[in-house]
């Protein structure tokens, strides 16, 4: 018999047996079906979440912050200046492994235009922050190095600033904006920048609208006294991959300023933002559904086929009268399984194909069933039907042709 | 040798603590060409000796020689083997499979044999029943027919890899007087055409279609 024909027989016993085959079939379509879903959805939202990781400055971008002093600061600790305006000048002159700095100076100020006022975020920094974020002035221009060095009172709005305090972005140009008690002169406006996740939830790069840019340098000297703390240091590797190498280098260099490692140094993107993390749990919930559905699925079959054979018993006897060896017997019923969980996988890719384009659609998601996937689906609902077959195509084949006879 | 050849064919067995013998040495030869008939109550032994000759079931003592080869060493694959190639049996309840067509049930012994395309098995199988009558039945299944119809089926079956030889087990038990000598008439037409019959049975009436009887009793040949 020769493994054709096995399969032949296999979908001819299927066939036979429809009753069973449906509600086998039923197992395996809605587990597979569950697991193609999941991982189609999987898929985009990584696909997503790198797009989005990208944006808000893609890999090898690496951020600096002061670590929290300890309970009981040590000499050195007390000593350490943190985090300063010189720690990121001396790196972008010495740090090789960098191809950009950009030192922040983070505040909450009150903004007023004429009658309208409000409380809002300013950041002191340098050009090498639109490098690193890749990010554009709309209109105008972004701070430059002159701006730096001049300590300059311009500013450079975010898209939602300039629309609510001046209606219209490019009449802002040349403005005169009173920030913390200071007047500024807005000389660009950053474009708009949007990311969603999905089609329900809110523009994850909203707070980027929300803000003004202005030299570090007039930060300080306007703000702080001359206390040049920063609120964060953003590097940027001369290559994505380099971000590892990057970070040795930078945490040797600040550990020398130092003296202590007063700093944490972490990749930009990685747990940066809850929506991807709320659709990892809900992509995990849904892996664990499929994979469970398709372990009932296995246990249904594994039922069915069990019941079959106690029930086929002299049909069994019967064939092994006839000639059939324990081998064929085995065939016989394995193949069987085997057919059923081919289809099974294939109608479980179609539901599993159906519920990802469902989804994808009404919620604006980017997923699709690829080559891997399928191949995924197939091979698990085989390999169920196949670990679900095996105890009763052998215990069918184990049976005594004499007992088996004599059967009820 | 003859195509039967039977030495001191003996079965035990074994429940829980108790052996049972069911055969205590049976000597049997039966020739090609003959038409035998194994009698004798029920619990005689004489089920036992069919499912040995049959090759379901190895002696657990004895000798047995069926066309030539030793079998009574065989076991599992081998012993489906002979099954397959040199025993055609026709059972009491007939045993046809219920979700296939009559065809596809006699051509089943060839699907196990292997070696030929399963439209050559089928042609040889409606072949063979319009030789028996059935020709007008192919096509259908079992359930369709009458008890008569359904026997000549299984004898269809059990002819259809030209076996050595042709077991039958109570092959009137299950059919009312009519059908039943139908059915004997058949079993004469087919070992007229030259197949050897070991037909067993514990009613006599049935037992005198057979050119020679054997009864057993008791695990022994009794005459």
């Amino acid at each position: 018999m020769s493994f054709l024909e096995a399969l032949w027989i296999g979908f001819d016993e299927a066939r036979r047996h429809l009753g069973q085959t449906l509600l086998s079939l039923l197992g395996l379509v809605l587990g597979t079906g569950s697991i193609v879903t999941v991982l189609a959805l999987f898929g985009g939202q990584s696909k997503i979440t790198q797009e989005y990781i990208s944006e808000v400055g893609g890999f090898g971008t690496v951020i600096v912050r002061d670590r929290d002093q300890s309970e009981q600061p040590t000499a050195r600790e007390l000593a350490s200046d943190r985090l300063t305006y010189g720690d990121a000048r001396y790196l972008k002159d010495k740090a090789t492994m960098l191809s950009a700095v950009a030192p922040g100076y983070f505040n909450q100020l009150e903004y007023r235009v004429g009658g309208v006022d409000f409380r809002g975020t300013i950041i002191g920094t340098t050009p090498d922050y639109a490098v690193i974020n890749d990010i554009r002035p709309m209109v105008g221009r972004y701070l430059s190095d002159l701006d730096v060095r001049r300590r300059s009172r311009v500013m450079v709005l975010g898209w939602a600033y300039a629309d609510s305090l001046f209606g219209d972005p490019h009449r802002s140009i040349g403005q005169l904006v009173t920030l913390g008690g200071r007047n500024y002169t807005v000389v660009g406006v950053m474009e708009r920048e949007e990311f969603y996740f999905a089609a329900w939830s809110g523009n994850s790069l909203a707070y980027r609208n929300q803000r003004a840019y202005v030299p570090i340098t007039t930060a300080f000297s306007q703000y702080t006294g001359e206390d040049e703390s920063l609120s964060f240091l953003t590097l940027k590797a001369i290559t994505p991959t380099g971000a590892r190498a990057a970070e040795e280098q930078v945490s040797a260099m600040l550990l020398l300023r130092h003296g202590v490692e007063d700093f944490d140094i972490t990749p930009s993107g990685g747990g940066a933002n809850s929506d991807a993390d709320f659709f990892m749990l809900f992509n995990f919930i849904f892996l664990v559904v499929g994979v469970i559905s398709l372990i009932a699925g296995g246990v249904v079959i594994a039922n069915i086929l069990l019941a079959s054979v106690v029930e086929r018993v002299r049909e069994f006897g019967t064939r092994m009268a006839i000639g059939a060896t324990g081998f064929q017997i085995f065939s016989q019923v394995l193949a069987q399984v085997i057919v059923v969980a081919v289809i099974g996988g294939l109608g479980g890719l179609g539901l599993g194909a159906a519920l990802t384009g469902t989804v994808a659609h009404f919620m604006s998601m980017p997923a699709a069933v690829t080559p891997p996937i399928a191949t995924v689906a197939i091979v698990t609902s085989l390999s169920v039907g196949f670990v679900a077959g095996l105890y009763p195509a052998f215990r069918a084949a184990r049976l005594s042709p004499v007992e088996a006879l004599r059967y009820g | 040798m003859a195509l039967i050849a039977a030495h001191g064919l003996t079965k035990i067995y074994r429940l829980g603590r108790v052996d049972v013998p069911a055969l205590r040495g049976v000597d049997i030869a039966v020739e090609e060409g003959e038409y035998v008939a194994i009698t004798g109550p029920s619990g005689s032994g004489k089920s036992t000796l069919m499912h040995i000759l049959g090759c379901l079931d190895s002696p657990t003592a004895g000798s047995y020689h069926l066309a030539g080869e030793d079998v009574s060493e065989l076991r599992g694959r081998a012993l489906a083997r002979v099954r397959n190639r040199k025993v055609g049996f026709v059972f009491q309840t007939f045993n046809l499979m219920p979700r296939m067509s009559i065809d596809e049930n006699v051509a089943l012994p060839l699907q196990y044999r292997g070696g030929q395309s399963r439209r050559a098995r089928l042609e040889k199988a409606r072949a063979l029943l319009e030789r028996l009558g059935l020709g007008e039945r192919i096509g259908h299944r079992p359930e369709e027919l009458s008890g008569g119809e359904r026997q000549r089926v299984a004898v269809a079956r059990s002819l259809i890899g030209e076996p050595a030889i042709l077991l039958i087990d109570e092959p009137t038990g299950n059919l009312d007087s009519k059908a039943g000598a139908e059915v004997l008439e058949t079993f004469r037409e087919v070992h007229d055409a030259g197949n050897t019959i070991v037909l067993v049975t514990h009613d006599p009436n049935v037992a005198t279609e057979a050119d020679r009887s054997i009864h057993i009793a008791d695990g022994l040949v009794a005459a």
